[in-house]
């Protein structure tokens, strides 16, 4: 791929004949703010194809969250909107779909499981009635259908005596369990994409493999999309095959997951897998860090916004921001001067 | 539903973050605010932030103006004349007496602005004293949280809650009789709460933060760092919940007036208005236009003025531009 | 059997409340209250009647054996009599508390009501203008005096200056059609008075819960903005709001609304209490007084309860 190829910095091209479920294109989220206008994501694109579990990585700040709740459209507004660009999901852009046109693709179409366990569910209501509340909505169950249905899944996402839990409220669970229940919900109406954002981080350090495990398992039994948004590269490794890398509102890198770990191209993204340590080496030193601070996203460094922090920066990167292109068979990165 | 509310039925509102007109921005794209704890740079960010609210600004100099009224009353430069019988009685407007004459014949511009002195002498009082005894025994309540200090704090301000403003007054009125400070006693007794609840909350968030565990490892006492390090960092609320306290005040003085429980001697927008209730029904309006417009104007600027203090010392509050 | 039991912790926690409140209305009306002995009594007493008289009253008692007569008097609802009219204080508030209550209710119940139909309506066009419109609105509620409200609204609908459709004052009550013609503008005034400060509350509360997770949770998965607003928020609201409703109630009904009914004349607490102010009739206002924070302190346990059993969660903080 060229500079001069139009669909240049789009990711995950139809390579396999069939349509990506989700495909982004040129997407811009701005946030009014107190410092003004702020570019939360900044022209990215990429796509995720049927049954693809896709990775987005990247540290706060760095928009990976906003990108999530863009495509179900629930970034909050105002202060935010999707100033530009459009969202394909799953064959529509979802961009100019009214409220009650999206109400039938959230839980639908594709879920979204959320950071906090805790929080994310109504503490007034039990279990159940959330759950059969959505079953209701969009498969227009009986509460007797959607009440055997629920119980299912939660008996599907290995909760014990799911019978019981239905009529509990959140608080009677546990962290690991409620993040259970959301992806029961989450599932239940069979979607076809699942954005899951940050579901484990919130866990503890026990319960974050075994919620993690079980999102592996239902996705591909499922063959169900996904993208998965972290800021733990290790979780990325275990499940997904393909990884974007984002860095202030870009795609720095995309690339499948065993190219980006045996050879990263971008240097944040090296700075990243550095930073992580390496059980299997026998002296664990110091871990390397990235110097610097992130950009504050309302005032921007001209040319490219990871060069005050890179150890590679030349003049040309501080004039000129760098484009996406591949630089080998699935792997595309934006430096003047990739790894 | 108490009709003149007290500030302690606005404690709940005061105390929420109100959201405005934001909502909830994702955590992955605030930058640092919410976290830093008030310093030198939050009142300057506050008063910038202020500064660029219209409303708030406008309240501000309406509020000065009648302020600045009230001073010359005080200084003795206007609304000197307001008890000498000057004409007949019911003179309509007129050169001389701009907004007539009452039944007695005194001029009613001259009592509406005397009034204005009078509010603020109530408004300041209450406000002053009030918030200082809530936010000092707030303060220590809330750094002897769960302590038998701060149970009996909590008790006294639970009891006092639960006896009804008005019914609170006439009972202190019933222990100070014919004291003309009955009405302030009253009222600070009652407005204290609010201010010393808010401030017990803050003050159990203030005391965990590193500055005051380091002076307490460093063995400063108690009392000093209430006074020297966690009081300064209430102030904000403290702030706010003056104005809402001299805001009440007002308003209570008019009811108690009319009541029978207020300002006895001496003139007020509070007996202006008692006067005009015999006046009303035969159509007789001086009285009352100038009493309430004055009273409605300076409420009306104090309450915008609060709301666009609280906006402005919220440090949670991101707004839209 | 466990709200039982939570009910009853409730209750021990009120007790010192309790103790408080009347401590505070005997020492304010009692102790250092005004001396009875002459009102009591005849012209002209000798030193004996005086001395009787003070004993009766229990001036020469020390003063917890004072204090102790005083909680007497609140337990068995018996506050001795008028010093005017040498009617028995409890009946006359058996007389007058249904009065009051007749005329406070339908403002109260349609003020919380509007205050919260605007509320949501606001919060559901947060920072629009209509949520700006209605906000504004509760602004110059909130800053008209309740005085110049009775005022104005008793000119508006009850003086040949206005629509001259509602008697002045007075409350001649024998049947509904005339309770609609007396209770019409003492209702509006309270609806008007409440809807300001109420409105903004509510709304603070709603905007407070549209900010939670959960409502993200809800979006997310397709509930409608109605349904999130009409059940996910309000059931998270009326814990918030149920307290305002049930703390405000024993206001209603004992101190009655003394400006509405003193200014329309009408023989409920609150006109009973005044005049008792005005004269220095000392058995009714302790009456009024101590039995509105009674009521106060059980309408907090009440609340307690309530709120365990529209929130869940309180099980666990208890």
């Amino acid at each position: 791929m060229s500079d001069a190829n139009p669909s240049a910095g789009e990711v995950g091209a139809d390579r396999s004949g069939t349509d990506p479920v989700l495909r982004v294109e040129d997407l811009v989220v701005e946030f009014s703010t107190e410092k003004g206008r702020i570019r939360a994501v900044d022209g990215i694109s990429f796509s995720v194809m049927p049954g693809e579990p896709v990775g987005i990585v990247g540290e706060s700040g760095c928009g990976k969250t906003v990108t999530a709740l863009s495509v179900l459209k629930l970034i909050p507004s105002p202060p935010g909107r999707i100033a530009r660009g459009r969202v394909i999901l799953d064959g529509r852009d979802v961009v100019p779909l009214g409220e009650r046109e999206m109400r039938r693709l959230r839980g639908n179409v594709a879920s979204m499981i959320f950071q906090e366990p805790m929080t994310a569910l109504n503490p007034v209501f039990t279990i159940g009635s959330q759950m059969t509340e959505v079953l209701r909505i969009h498969r227009r169950m009986s509460r007797r259908e959607a009440r055997e249905h629920s119980i299912e899944m939660l008996h599907t996402v290995n909760i014990e005596s799911p019978a019981k839990r239905f009529t509990q409220y959140p608080h009677e669970l546990s962290g690991g369990m409620r993040q259970r229940v959301m992806i029961a919900m989450a599932l239940s109406c069979d979607p076809k994409l699942l954005l899951a954002d940050e579901p484990s981080t919130a866990l503890d350090v026990t319960v974050q493999a075994q919620v993690m495990e079980e999102i592996r398992r239902l996705q591909e039994e499922r063959r169900m999309s996904m993208i998965l948004i972290t800021h733990d590269l290790g979780v990325i490794a275990e499940t997904c095959r393909r990884v974007i890398v984002m860095y202030c509102g870009k795609i720095v890198e995309v690339s499948d997951t065993r190219g980006l770990f045996a050879h990263p191209r971008h240097p944040y993204t090296s700075g990243l897998l550095a930073s992580i340590p390496k059980v299997r080496e026998k002296k664990i030193g110091r871990l390397p860090t990235i110097k610097g601070m992130v950009p504050d996203l309302a005032d921007l460094p001209k040319g490219c916004r990871f060069a005050d922090r890179c150890p590679k920066a030349t003049a040309q990167c501080r004039e000129k921001e760098p484009e996406l292109v591949e630089v080998s068979p699935g792997q595309q990165v934006a430096c003047f001067y990739p790894d | 539903m108490e009709p003149e509310p007290q500030p302690s039925e606005r404690r709940e509102e005061s105390s929420l973050a109100e959201g405005g007109v934001t909502g909830p921005v994702p955590v992955d794209i605030l930058t640092a605010d919410a976290s830093h704890y008030r310093s030198e740079s939050l009142w300057t960010k506050s008063i910038r932030k202020f500064a660029r609210d219209p409303m708030g600004i406008a309240a501000l100099v309406i509020v000065s103006v009648f302020f600045a009224i009230a001073c010359g009353v005080w200084a003795g430069w206007i609304g000197q004349n307001w008890s000498s019988l000057q004409a007949d009685g019911y003179t309509g407007m007129s050169r001389e007496h701009w907004f007539g004459t009452n039944i007695n014949g005194q001029d009613i511009y001259a009592r509406t602005i005397q009034g204005t002195k009078t509010a603020f002498e109530v408004g300041l009082i209450v406000a002053v004293l009030s918030t200082v005894i809530g936010g000092i025994l707030g303060a220590v309540a809330g750094y002897f949280d769960r302590t038998i200090v701060d149970e009996v704090i909590m008790w006294l301000y639970g009891c006092l809650d639960a006896i009804p403003f008005y019914l609170f007054v006439a009972a202190v009125a019933f222990a100070l009789r014919d004291q003309p400070y009955a009405m302030h006693v009253a009222m600070i007794a009652t407005f204290w709460s609010s201010t010393c609840r808010i401030v017990r909350g803050e003050v159990i968030k203030i005391k965990s933060l590193e500055y005051v565990q380091a002076a307490k490892a460093l063995g400063v006492g108690s009392m000093t760092i209430i006074f020297r390090h966690v009081i300064p960092n209430t102030f904000h609320i403290l702030l706010v919940q003056g104005t809402i306290a001299f805001v009440s005040a007002i308003k209570s003085e008019v009811i108690l007036t009319y009541l029978g429980l207020g300002v006895k001697h001496g003139v007020s927008w509070g007996t202006m208005l008692s006067e005009s209730t015999f006046e009303v029904s035969a159509g007789i309006f001086n009285n009352f236009i100038a009493a309430s417009s004055f009273l409605f104007l300076l409420v009306i600027a104090f309450n915008l003025f609060a709301d666009a203090l609280q906006d402005a010392l919220d440090p949670k509050k991101v707004t839209a531009s | 059997m466990e709200t039982l039991q939570f009910a009853f912790r409730k209750i021990l926690y009120a007790i010192p409340l309790l103790f408080g409140v009347t401590l505070i209305s005997f020492l304010l009306m009692v102790y250092f209250g005004p001396d009875l002995t002459y009102s009591l009594i005849g012209k002209n007493p000798t030193a004996e009647q005086i001395a009787e008289v003070r004993t009766q009253l229990g001036y020469d008692q020390p003063f917890f054996i004072r204090y102790g007569m005083f909680l007497k008097e609140m337990v068995t609802f018996d506050f001795g009599n008028s010093l005017s009219t040498g009617e028995r204080v409890s009946s006359i508030l058996l007389r007058t508390v249904p009065v009051s209550f007749a005329v406070a209710l339908p403002g109260f119940v349609l003020s919380e009501l509007l205050a919260l139909a605007l509320a949501l309506i606001a919060a559901n066009h947060r920072g629009g203008f209509v949520d700006k419109g209605i906000m504004v609105f509760a602004v110059v509620g909130m800053s008209i005096s309740f005085l110049i409200v009775v005022i104005v609204f008793q000119i508006a609908f009850c003086s040949i200056y206005g629509l001259n459709l509602f008697p002045v004052q007075g409350w001649v009550v024998s049947n509904v059609a005339d309770y609609f013609h007396y209770v019409a503008v003492p209702t509006m005034v309270i609806v008007f008075v409440g809807l300001g400060y109420n409105t903004r509350f509510f709304r603070a509360v709603i905007v407070e819960e549209l900010n939670r997770d959960y409502v993200r949770t809800a979006r997310a998965y397709g509930v409608s903005r109605f349904r999130i607003l009409s059940a996910h928020i309000l059931k998270n609201a009326m814990i918030p709001i149920s307290t305002r409703v049930i703390i405000s109630l024993p206001f209603v009904v004992i101190a009655g609304n003394l400006v509405i009914e003193r200014y329309f004349n009408i023989p409920g607490v609150g006109l009973i209490t005044y005049n008792a102010i005005t004269t220095g009739d000392l058995p009714i206002v302790k009456a009024v007084v101590t039995s509105t924070a009674i009521l106060y302190v059980i309408a907090l346990v009440f609340t307690d309860i309530v709120y365990r059993m529209i929130d869940p969660r309180v099980a666990l903080n208890s």
